[in-house]
């Protein structure tokens, strides 16, 4: 058993619903930056929601960053709130990409755009999986350059249990660009996702 | 006689799918690899009629396994089953040699149409 309880089987599965998921939001990030994007298999991680601000400070420590969350909700009581997080260095390389000067207010918006592509492209293909299907709350951008980030992260997290870890890294063509995907759920919902996740391995 | 194949990929789920998904009618001897080294070592050793092709994959891709192929002249179908869904991808795979190309999540339906489009079944 891994940490909060999933075993190997369940892992194996979560992965694979997640690996198809992130094929399918790849594919709509590549049509719209007009680039072939290298598919790499995401790192996933539950984790107690308490423990992200400081997974993520390190990471993001010394380097501009902007967080973008949008919130979900769907049946049989999956909601939560989707993350999105990126070093403005790495976001600055994909405005150029689209023709953005760095600093540009529409900089924003267009990882907004961005972000909304990946979380819902991303929540929607794990929804068709387990079929379900999901609504969203508008896109937030939660913090950007003036902002620490781990106190953002403090902030939004504090009232959730648990946090589902997508480390996602896109290799553009000549562009690289991380960004990481973070999943905070309530309690409750890894038990509906442990139970959701043994009906799908009982049918192979 | 039954056709020797071959599936790849490295998650149990997507492995347990595909089989799952072979019609009745086709008579498989079904063998499992968990990335593209281990699907060499066994396409190198014995007769494979057809492989399903994950290419997202640790150790050697699927990409990689379609270039060894075709580097060694292994006579085999390949199909690939993938969630890198780029038309792109899709098209460097069918240049590689790929009979086809299938969307993961796998079902019955897809593999059907396929195995029938090629006289499999």
């Amino acid at each position: 058993m891994s940490p909060l309880g999933f075993s190997i089987e369940q892992r194996d599965c979560l992965q694979e619903i997640i690996n198809v998921a992130m094929g399918l939001a790849s594919d709509k990030l590549a049509r719209f930056l007009n680039t072939f994007v290298h598919l790499q298999v995401p790192s996933i991680a539950l984790v107690g929601a308490t423990a992200i601000p400081d997974e993520f400070e390190h990471r993001y420590q010394d380097a501009e960053a902007t967080l973008v969350s949008q919130g979900f909700f769907g049946n049989e009581g999956v909601r939560g709130e989707a993350i999105v997080l990126y070093q403005m260095d790495n976001a600055h390389r994909i405005s150029a990409l689209l023709g953005y000067e760095p600093g540009d207010v529409s900089e924003i918006e267009m990882l907004t755009d961005i972000s909304s592509i990946l979380t819902t492209t991303f929540l929607n293909g794990l929804a068709a999986q387990i079929e379900n299907s999901l609504s969203y709350s508008a896109p937030r951008v939660l913090s950007s350059r003036h902002s620490n980030v781990a106190d953002v992260l403090k902030a939004t997290s504090f009232h959730w249990e648990h946090a589902l870890k997508v480390d996602i890294s896109y290799q553009l063509i000549d562009h690289s660009f991380n960004c990481d995907m973070i999943l905070l759920i309530p309690g409750e919902a890894v038990s509906n996702i442990k139970t959701i996740l043994d009906r799908i391995l009982e049918a192979y | 006689m039954a056709m020797p194949v071959l599936i790849c990929d490295d998650s149990i789920l997507a492995r347990k799918q595909v089989r799952k998904s072979l019609p009745e009618s086709f008579d498989a001897e079904v063998q499992t690899a968990g990335n593209g080294l281990e699907a060499l070592q066994i396409l190198r050793s014995q007769e494979i009629g057809l492989v399903f092709l994950d290419l997202t994959m640790p150790e050697l891709d699927g990409i990689g396994v379609l270039e060894a192929i075709r580097a060694e002249a292994i006579d085999c179908f390949v199909i690939v089953i993938s969630a890198d869904i780029q038309p792109e991808m899709q098209k460097r795979v069918m240049e590689l040699g790929a009979l086809a190309f299938i969307q993961k999540p796998v079902s019955d339906e897809k593999l059907g149409i396929i195995l029938k489009q090629y006289g499999l079944i």
